[in-house]
């Protein structure tokens, strides 16, 4: 299933919190894998944001595509938003977290793992990029990244995305063993804040990667290498679905890891609660993955009871989110007050805000506060057709996916790779502009879209270039002109950014990597060291096994009757390609 | 800026928690409330899921399956509006890349119609401007919807997921005639 048979042929070091005396090869040998896993997926993200400005222009109603320099590039508008979802989407978020949430977890339990194991799933997952990237390259899988049959991409790009998906799941599974050893060598001790969110991420993901590697591997790779004889679209749509929505969480949580854990430390405050942040990781544990179908309220032969129902767990995944904007927020007011911060919001000011890396945080957000607001609106099962496969929904997902994870992530590189590589940051104020930057123009482009969407524009489409007169009836020319400029801010900002990133990581190493330290805050309510003594909601919140069986459950008995029905009826649709 | 850091009173773990407690409350009120709200405006038919019917310029997707390389056989193989014999109207749209039969869709105003779209080839979107009638179109599948389009004049219909390299030029109307004329395909 999804645990690997894996066996570390070193054998996990279990002492308390064997941090304290690292290996010094060892840990030289983690930091060099996951300097991999972040770099590769940084490489992946700019080249998916260098892709992002013509999608802006397209939207701001001038279509670029007939230029004979793109036209050499690209074989279309089409292949354009491909690269730019699979990379930016799929790929740096995959990239990264692997090599985030493999470091953490590791570091904070102080255990070993096998390195020639964590080696294979970097090269796997990497051959697995590689795999896919052929046929985008050469346009022959123009599918989007939700890649929805019948539309029929290479097989190539079919089976490289589900061994890169696939190798994901060997992270996982690592890391959940190290733990579970761990565990096994401190009984009664409560798993340290960092770890407990990474082993509840992973073990969310386990479970929600299995609608989309079933829909690969049993229905798509067969059907596009020609062993079968088509695809059911609606099954199809419904297993990536099952994984297309809590993929979004597996995208924030590494995020919300740094929030709860590290931002305090940046701020000069303190975590407001550790058994509330371990509770907040439960429930996405919990509840983000049974609410797919409510990316599919449009789509014909699915229940509407079943459809509500994942209604009300969708909104049900908004609480830990609440919780978080509570806690964050307090142990924020926390450092600023410690710094002299006064007033019921003048504290705010007090906050470091000239520290790229706790601004860039705080910012992603400050977006994802709109973004989640939107969330709520498009998982609501009365307002879906209003929004639904419009220009709204990207403008909801790029202060998301674009702020609230990738912001974070630019701003955690900020301190995580100096700390992996031992070299300075350069230029910490360009640095600042990237962020800001990055912010104002995804506040920008957000607003440009949602207003496109609600006048009716779709999305996905290269409206810049339909000949129809709908557009033009729209009364467009204001939301346009900001989505315009959202990608040129976004553009100087993003390349800003890889200046930094680049002249850092090409700069000569000058110091010892611990001389930046992780930074783990202090807990104004700490968990405790010991499940004895600890307070009921610890006790409840460790363990994660039995919680994730819990959770699978709940899972099947929210698609079984909405599956099974789907199978039983299955009508196979040929694949066409037609771009 | 300068002002002198005076030690301060920290938040301490009991009078947080005790805010936490209340947010909690809170969140989950709000989120009950939502989908009662949500719920009742189904059972109302403001917005008509669960009845499959509507009113006002709103569509409800039910269900229905036919063979997209059979559509000869079924009542797609004439797209357009049709009345039945117990005075009803129906309209079949079959949507295929990169058009939609039929090109134009003319329905009188003031009476209900019920609209079936399927696609014949690959994923299409049929959204019409101006309404709540916005569906994923897939082949193999039929969407429908009922609803009553009440002011006479003229709507775009869209299809707004991505379905290939025509796919921004997939773009027609629903004409809607004054309630008098009585309209035939």
């Amino acid at each position: 299933m999804t645990t690997p048979p894996l066996r570390p042929s070193v054998p996990l070091v279990s002492g308390p919190r064997a941090e304290a005396t690292p290996d010094a090869a060892f840990l030289a040998s983690l930091k060099k894998v996951t300097q991999y896993y972040v770099v590769t997926g940084f490489l992946a993200l700019l080249v998916g944001i260098l892709l992002g400005p013509l999608q802006a222009l397209n939207y701001a109603g001038i279509n670029v595509y007939d230029y004979p320099v793109l036209r050499a590039l690209l074989g279309s508008y089409y292949q354009g938003l491909t690269l730019h979802g699979v990379l930016n989407a799929l790929v740096f978020t995959q990239f990264f977290i692997s090599g985030w949430m493999l470091y953490l977890p590791v570091r904070d339990l102080g255990v070993r793992i096998n390195m020639r194991f964590a080696w294979f799933s970097y090269l796997l997952m990497t051959a697995g990029l590689l795999t896919a990237a052929v046929p985008l390259l050469t346009n022959n899988a123009t599918v989007l990244y939700t890649f929805y049959p019948p539309l029929e991409g290479s097989p190539l790009f079919y089976i490289g995305a589900g061994v890169m998906v696939g190798s994901s799941l060997l992270v996982a599974g690592q890391v959940v063993l190290a733990w579970w050893h761990w565990k096994r060598a401190n009984p009664g001790r409560v798993t340290p804040l960092v770890a407990f969110g990474s082993v509840a991420t992973w073990l969310m993901w386990s479970i929600a990667a299995l609608g989309i590697v079933v829909e690969v591997v049993v229905l798509l790779i067969p059907w596009s290498l020609g062993l079968t004889s088509g695809v059911d679209p609606l099954l199809a749509r419904t297993l990536f679905w099952w994984t297309g929505h809590p993929i979004v969480y597996f995208w924030v949580l590494p995020a919300y890891i740094s929030w709860y854990a590290f931002l305090p430390r940046q701020a000069g405050g303190r975590i407001a609660s550790e058994p509330l942040a371990r509770l907040a990781f439960v429930l996405f544990l919990i509840f983000s993955v049974p609410v797919g179908l409510h990316h599919q309220y449009a789509d014909p032969n699915i229940s509407n009871t079943w459809k509500s129902i994942h209604m009300l767990l969708t909104f049900l995944v908004a609480v830990p989110s609440l919780l978080t904007a509570f806690s964050v927020a307090a142990s924020l007011e926390d450092g600023a007050r410690a710094r002299g911060g006064r007033g019921l919001v003048g504290w705010i000011r007090r906050l470091p805000w000239g520290n790229a890396s706790f601004s860039a945080q705080v910012l992603a957000m400050t977006s994802f506060i709109f973004g989640g607001a939107g969330g709520v609106v498009n998982a609501s099962l009365a307002f879906g057709p209003v929004v639904h496969n419009t220009a709204w929904i990207p403008g909801h997902f790029h202060i998301t996916v674009g702020t609230a994870t990738t912001l974070t992530f630019m701003g955690v590189a900020l301190w995580f790779v100096p700390h992996l590589t031992g070299k300075r940051l350069f230029g910490p104020r360009l640095a600042s502009w990237s962020v800001w930057l990055w912010f104002v123009g995804m506040m920008l482009f957000a607003v440009g879209m949602h207003w496109q969407g609600l006048l009716g524009v779709p999305r996905r489409s290269q409206m810049s270039a339909t000949v129809q007169n709908v557009y033009r009836e729209m009364n467009l020319a204001v939301p346009q002109a900001i989505t315009g400029l959202s990608g040129v801010i976004l553009l100087v900002g993003g390349l800003l950014f890889f200046w930094v990133l680049f002249r850092t990581l090409l700069s000569k190493r000058v110091q010892d990597g611990e001389a930046v330290p992780i930074p783990y805050s202090e807990a104004i309510s700490p968990a405790g060291e010991n499940l004895a003594t600890a307070s009921l909601l610890t006790r409840r919140t460790e363990p994660l096994l039995a919680i994730s069986v819990f959770a699978f459950l709940l899972v099947l008995l929210v698609y079984a009757p909405v599956l099974g029905p789907m199978i039983a009826d299955a009508q196979l649709v040929p694949g066409v390609r037609l771009w | 800026m300068a002002a002198p850091h005076r030690p301060v009173r920290r938040l301490d773990h009991r009078t947080l928690e005790r805010y936490e407690n209340i947010w909690l409350g809170i969140a989950v009120v709000l989120l009950l409330l939502l989908f009662a709200s949500v719920f009742s405006s189904m059972i109302s038919g403001t917005f008509p899921l669960l009845r499959g019917t509507g009113g006002g310029h709103a569509g409800g997707v039910t269900s229905g399956r036919v063979d997209p390389r059979n559509l000869a056989a079924t009542p797609f193989a004439k797209p357009g509006l049709r009345e039945n014999a117990d005075g009803s109207l129906e309209a079949f749209v079959v949507a295929r890349a990169f058009n939609f039969e039929p090109a134009v869709l003319r329905v009188p105003a003031g009476r209900p119609v019920t609209i079936h779209v399927t696609a014949a080839d690959v994923v299409h979107g049929y959204y019409v401007t101006g309404t709540n009638i916005n569906a994923e179109i897939l082949p193999g599948h039929v969407a429908s919807f009922t609803l009553t389009f009440r002011r006479p004049g003229e709507q775009s219909v869209i299809c707004n997921e991505y379905c290939g390299i025509g796919h921004h030029g997939m773009i027609t109307r629903v004409v809607v005639d004054p309630p008098t004329a009585r309209s035939r395909p």
